[in-house]
């Protein structure tokens, strides 16, 4: 009988859920209203010359080694600045490894300022976690910065970050193991670390490391990403160079005092080399001391002719989280300018030994004394620019280098390579895009020659293509790598009279099927859904 | 005659002697290896000429930095987190289970088997995809990140009414002539709970609080979900996760061992000293299903 | 198939009994499957004339009601409070209002939004005074579908609460027709402690699962038919839409040849299966094992032996599993002193991070869950043996049996026979263990073929580690982790299924008590 009194608290408690909900409802409204002020600010003062003036809340995410620093410098700026800002900010040890993670899983609650790594820049931008630079704070990162540096930052056009430092590799040695003369030579640190019985630490099982080699061996692996995000990549490692570089890769696993590790600790643990980047410059000088060396990535030797190792190298940058409030967005851009200016970035240096990447700060005497740094900029001038690899790509490239340790045969290698390039075409089978599948490309929804892909600025992509004579002219659009049939003849809304009429009983999938054969456009609003058909 | 049974029964010493000692080495090298590990980790947590992962086991040079570390780190922050929710979720998780279970095992009414199919078929999902709902949920409520405790104990006792097999099980072995009895002398049920019922769940009762209040230590995706980004709201599962990634492990591996020393320390000597019931407990939910 | 009667059934020997068991179960399946579907008519056709009684009931009421009883219809309680059930009426009128003001400022939205799960996405603005871009956001997709699904929860509830109102009426109406007394708000308090003490303990327990494990499942199935992702997140980026049965066809289908998801799938679920397999049977008859030499006469000190053992139960798997993971790298503790002793020359790469190794790391796995694993069954078989009736090895021995045929004719049948189900749910549990997977190995080594699939595979990955690196990996594709979801449900609920048709000791439970 007293279902009743447990029926009320269950509701009232669905209730206070569901009212909850209730202020979301009416946000959107809210942050259409001016966006004077956020976050606590203690209301802004009004006066034109200073439109920025006020208090502001703010989380800021930065690993750990930087997080002392960094709050000292938030201190520094709002005692500096001239705009009149004051950052009350709350700063969180979130490593730059792990920021896209932990940016997507809330943007709205994630950091309103954070530190991240190149390699997740599109996924960043994609998520919309990254404000926009505005025309002037551009121009600021143009001028401080190499093109290089630049071209990181940009993705169709926009510039989205503030370049930090660099995020690549070189190698540390132990001096009274390795000699100088043969710091230039893969074959002689193999051999020197053999007589030594020391380790010789080089992560090739990892595809940032050992794609070193096809670099070095003068393979091609650029990826570039357009303003709507999609992704591609020109790439020929499945190529005579290819396989010079897979042999460079089983020479060096051969050994058997080769390790597939890249922490500075293996020093500790008996290795005279170690392939790391500036991260572990702290540990590598704590067990080495006086006899750590650095220097840039040797040549590897493959019948007879000597290819010097070509890394990635990446950068990290500061981001500002994308605002509702454009004087937030504003200060935050602020901020974000003079935690990368010339000062700040040697600052750094001399703090955390961070590499600074601004042009005058690089180029700083300080900068140049340090061996390591120095190894790094040395390095630096011979590297391939990263750019927005794929994360399918870093297991595909892992494979190349675990084939390389288990055989030596060639025609193992030519297979390994083979498989690699099928998977990077079933990676470009699952990107973004819309397709036109149909009758007469084989209903191919990973069309790896692009050549059924709608293309178009804006809302609107379309396609031209001839339909042959067949005894079915059907097909439709979907997602690439997909089977969607939420595109076709019942979303036709100009030129319905060029197909057959949409039924679901006849005509299950929703293809639009034309009644002759032809030249069609085919044309879809993205925002609308809606498709046009024009014949010729 | 009587020769050959003493033979006999000599023989029978002889081999049992024999596979005595046999089983003693094997019992011997099992915990040779089961406490390796745990020797290693306490070992390993007093060294101070390194603070990363090496290949050794006994420390070259002996200290209790790594304890000072500790106390100047997060880790109270942590450790504290986790022990107010054990502690909480501990006593009203039992309170929930107790109550699920002993309904089910003495009511009958219309809808319990219904009820108790659902709940059978509603465990076959995967927990881990809810994470994300859970978060928006308690996001919306204003317990996620720095507010994460207050927030990952209500989804931890919300969701324990799911646990009842074992203790239902062990309540089905008291006698229902027990209740029957004072009914008759005119108890209600509340108070056949109370005085007869809990009073003979002794074990069970241990059983549910201790497995409640060792869970939350160990809670580690969850946790890490809810609690993003902000040191203040993590456990310790959480925040020395974050020690033994790459960017750290080199500076903080020490402190991860004598962290875990002082994580396992009060939980392992709870449980050691409850260990009884705790066998009771799961021996009757693995006979009873 | 030759169908056997009940006594010559027994007359088999046990393998016959379980083959006969298995194969009349799948000989079984066609018959299941008719009953199924005849069942689920029966049980729309039970639902028809249930809700035409409903009805008939809800009209009767109305035309044989007073005006008590016919004004309740609209304003609920009214009746109870006029009949001087003051407490009830005052909970259905403040339930009928909550209600309506509930649909009326928010609940009708988003009901309204349902359909389309949102219509204006977010856009950027760009103020040039300022020189800052800013975004404006409009609908939010997620919260349209999670309060979407509350407010229908929340309507079943108003609709199942009127009726309950309407019958109180009715009830209350006869009860003074026939001039017995109503039970006043004391007597429903009371009653609520003694013979409805059930649903005073079960309110809260109940009303937790309802909304933190219910509500997320039916969400979570939902977000397999969307298209919610990192780049869909629904309301920083872009809305997120419906997207029917697409998901599913992406994660099954064989069409177009190349497709990696239902490929990875079936490589996924095949490991899973074995690793549960293994991770179930090894510790269930090493724990045995253990547990009787433990046990055994003659043995000392076997509470110390037990407590060493059980140190991997007492402590928190994050530490032990995560310092048992370290302690197996290629540089960690176990490599180093094998080479210091000299019994191996080159370090044993046991997690397989460098070479195209998946053996090792499955072997690994499988071999340090059994560390964790055999103290339980070692305490679950201590207990079971020793009921055992020790009368049962006497009059064995005396008839000449050995230590293994005592060990195959009475221990072994008597743990299976008890512990049966125990085995189905940890081999269940086993599928889903996320946690030894995890920290042991984090799902790897990367498994290349399958890298094209979202969630960069391992070949250690569990369906639920793959899910989960689904969930927080690149492309965060939630609609494929949620397929996946609910095809694990699938997985365990078939297991579940035909073990409980085949396993002797789960029908016969009750008798053996």
């Amino acid at each position: 009988m007293k279902k009743v009194l447990a029926m009320i608290l269950a509701l009232v408690m669905i209730f206070a859920l569901a009212a909850c909900g209730q202020q979301a409802a009416s946000a959107p409204a809210a942050s259409n209203d001016a966006p004077a002020s956020s976050g606590g600010s203690d209301a802004p003062a009004a006066s034109s010359d200073k439109p920025l003036a006020g208090t502001y809340d703010i989380t800021v995410w930065c690993p750990d080694a930087e997080v002392e620093l960094r709050k000292a410098m938030i201190d520094e700026f709002n005692k500096t600045n001239e705009d009149g800002i004051v950052f009350n900010a709350t700063v969180q040890n979130v490593g730059e490894g792990d920021a896209a993670t932990q940016m997507i899983t809330d943007v709205e609650a994630g950091a309103d300022l954070y530190n991240f790594a190149s390699d997740q820049f599109a996924r960043l931008v994609q998520a919309n976690a990254l404000a926009k630079l505005g025309t002037k704070a551009a121009e600021v990162v143009k001028e401080g910065n190499s093109a290089a540096a630049v071209d990181a930052v940009t993705i169709g056009g926009e510039m989205y970050a503030y370049p930090l430092t660099d995020n690549g590799f070189f190698m540390y040695y132990d001096k009274s193991v390795i000699s100088e003369d043969a710091v230039g030579s893969m074959d002689k640190i193999i051999e020197a670390c053999e007589a030594a019985q020391k380790y010789l630490a080089f992560d090739v099982g990892n595809g940032w490391y050992l794609s070193a080699y096809f670099f070095g061996a003068g393979c091609v692996s650029k990826w570039s990403t357009d303003a709507d995000g999609h992704w591609n990549v020109n790439d020929d490692f499945n190529s005579d160079k290819g396989l010079i570089a897979m042999k460079g890769l089983n020479k060096i696993q051969a050994s058997p005092f080769h390790l597939s590790s890249s922490s500075a600790a293996e020093f500790d643990k008996g290795a005279a080399v170690v392939v790391t980047g500036l991260w572990d410059a702290g540990t590598a000088k704590e067990i080495l001391g006086d006899n750590l060396g650095a220097a840039p990535l040797p040549s590897f030797t493959v019948d007879g002719t000597d290819y010097a190792l070509k890394p990635f190298m990446g950068y990290k940058f500061i981001g500002v989280k994308t605002q509702t409030d454009a004087v937030k967005a504003a200060a935050l851009h602020k901020l974000a300018q003079y935690l990368t200016s010339e000062e700040a970035q040697l600052k750094r240096f001399e703090a955390v030994t961070w590499a600074p990447v601004n042009l005058n700060a690089a180029a700083s005497d300080a900068v140049k004394a340090n061996p390591v740094i120095a190894a790094d900029m040395l390095q630096q001038q011979n590297c391939t620019a990263q750019g927005q690899v794929n994360d399918g790509w870093w297991t595909l490239a892992a494979a190349l280098g675990a084939t390389a340790k288990e055989t030596d045969d060639v025609d193992t290698y030519k297979a390994a390579l083979q498989t690699y390039v099928d998977g990077l075409e079933k990676l470009k089978s699952l990107r973004e895009g819309l397709l036109f599948v149909g009758a007469w490309n084989g209903w191919n929804n990973a069309d790896e020659a692009d050549t059924y892909i709608l293309t178009g600025d804006g809302d609107v992509k379309s396609l031209t293509f001839e339909v042959p004579q067949s005894d079915y002219m059907g097909g439709r659009i979907v997602n690439i790598g997909s089977w969607e049939n939420g595109m076709g003849a019942a979303q036709v809304k100009t030129g319905a009279d060029l197909i057959q009429a949409p039924d679901p009983d006849s005509n299950p999938d929703n293809n639009i099927v034309f009644l002759a054969p032809g030249t069609y456009t085919v044309s879809i609003d993205t925002a609308s859904g809606e498709i046009s058909i024009v014949a010729g | 005659m009587n020769e050959t049974i003493e033979k006999r029964s000599m023989g029978l010493k002889a081999s049992r002697t024999l596979s005595n000692t046999i089983i003693y080495i094997i019992l011997i090298v099992m915990s040779v290896i089961w406490l390796f590990p745990f020797i290693c980790i306490v070992l390993q947590s007093f060294r101070i000429e390194s603070t990363w992962n090496v290949n050794y086991v006994v420390p070259k040079q002996w200290g209790w930095d790594n304890y000072k570390a500790l106390w100047t780190s997060d880790f109270k922050t942590w450790y504290l987190n986790t022990f107010i929710i054990a502690l909480i979720v501990a006593v009203i998780q039992t309170v929930i289970v107790l109550c699920m279970s002993y309904t089910l095992s003495r009511f009958r009414f219309k809808l319990r088997n219904g009820l108790m199919r659902f709940m059978l078929i509603l465990g076959m999902f995967p927990g881990m995809l809810t994470m994300i709902i859970l978060y928006r949920v308690l996001k919306d409520l204003g317990m996620t990140q720095s507010n994460a405790v207050p927030g990952l104990i209500l989804v931890y006792i919300a969701s324990s009414g799911m646990g009842y097999y074992v203790s239902k099980g062990f309540f089905d072995t008291i006698p229902k002539s027990l209740d029957e009895a004072a009914r008759v002398d005119g108890a209600t049920r509340a108070q056949v709970l109370n005085k007869i019922i809990l009073p003979l769940a002794k074990p069970i009762v241990i059983y549910t609080i201790l497995t409640a209040f060792m869970g939350p230590w160990g809670d580690f995706v969850f946790a890490r979900y809810v609690s993003f980004g902000t040191s203040s709201g993590m456990n310790v599962a959480v925040g020395m996760w974050n020690w033994l990634t790459p960017d750290m492990i080199n500076q903080r591996y020490t402190m991860f061992c004598a962290g875990g020393v002082i994580v396992a320390i009060p939980v392992a000597i709870l449980f050691m000293c409850l260990q009884k019931y705790y066998v009771e407990g799961v021996t009757g939910g693995a006979v009873k299903g | 198939m030759k169908r056997y009667s009940d006594l010559e059934f027994l007359k088999l020997s046990k393998g016959q009994k379980f083959t006969y068991k298995l194969v009349s179960f799948f000989a079984s399946i066609p018959r299941a499957i008719g009953r199924f579907f005849l069942g689920i008519w029966n049980f729309i056709k039970k639902l028809g004339t249930t809700i035409g009684g409903e009805f008939a009931d809800i009209y009767t009421t109305f035309k044989n009601g007073d005006w008590k009883t016919r004004s309740s219809f609209l304003v609920m309680g009214l009746g109870s409070i006029a009949r001087g059930q003051v407490l009830r009426g005052l909970l259905f009128l403040l339930f009928e209002a909550v209600f309506i003001f509930y649909m009326i400022t928010t609940g009708g939205y988003w009901i309204s939004m349902l359909p389309s799960l949102g219509k204006v996405g977010p856009h950027e603005e760009y103020n040039e005074i300022l020189d800052s871009y800013t975004t404006v956001y409009g609908d939010n997709s997620f919260k349209i579908l999670l309060y979407g699904v509350l407010t229908i929860f929340f309507i079943a509830a108003f609709i199942y609460t009127w009726r309950l109102n309407v019958k109180q009426n009715k009830i209350a109406q006869e009860y003074e027709k026939a001039g017995r007394k109503l039970k006043s708000g004391a007597d429903d308090l009371r009653s609520l402690v003694d013979e409805q003490f059930y649903k005073t303990l079960l309110a809260l327990p109940l009303l937790g699962i309802l909304i933190f494990t219910v509500m997320p499942i039916v969400f979570m199935i939902l977000v397999a038919f969307t298209n919610y992702d990192g780049t869909h997140d629904g309301f920083n980026n872009a809305l997120f839409s419906w997207a029917g049965w697409a998901n599913f066809k992406t994660m099954l289908s064989w069409e177009g040849g190349g497709n990696v998801y239902s490929a990875t799938f079936g490589e996924v679920l095949t490991w899973t299966l074995i690793w549960a397999f293994f991770a179930t049977f090894t510790n269930y008859f090493l724990g045995m094992f253990v547990a009787m030499m433990i046990n055994k006469k003659g043995i000392r000190l076997k509470k110390a032996w037990r407590t060493i053992l059980v140190l991997t139960i007492a402590i928190p798997q994050f530490i032990s599993l995560l310092y048992v993971s370290k302690m197996f790298a290629k540089n960690g503790i176990i490599n180093g002193l094998l080479l210091n002793w000299g019994w191996i020359d080159q370090a044993i790469d046991f997690w397989g991070s460098t070479a195209h190794n998946a053996l090792l790391p499955r072997v690994m796995v499988i071999v340090i869950n059994i560390w964790i694993g055999i103290p339980y069954l070692m305490l679950i078989a201590t207990g079971i043996l020793m009921n055992i009736p020790a009368d049962l090895y006497e009059s064995s021995r005396i008839d000449g049996a050995n230590a293994w045929q005592q060990y195959t004719k009475i221990t072994l049948p008597y743990m299976l026979f008890i512990t049966g189900p125990y085995l189905l749910t940890s081999f269940t549990s086993n599928m889903n263990n996320f946690n030894v997977i995890f920290l042991l190995t984090g799902g790897n080594p990367i498994n290349a073929a399958a890298s094209s699939a979202a969630g960069s595979v391992g070949y250690t990955d569990l369906l639920i580690t793959w899910l989960f690196k689904i969930t927080t990996g690149a492309g965060a594709q939630y609609y494929m982790a949620s397929v996946i979801g609910i095809l694990v449900f699938v997985v365990v609920a078939v297991i579940s299924l035909v073990v409980y048709n085949v396993l002797p000791s789960i029908k016969n439970e009750e008798d053996f008590q």
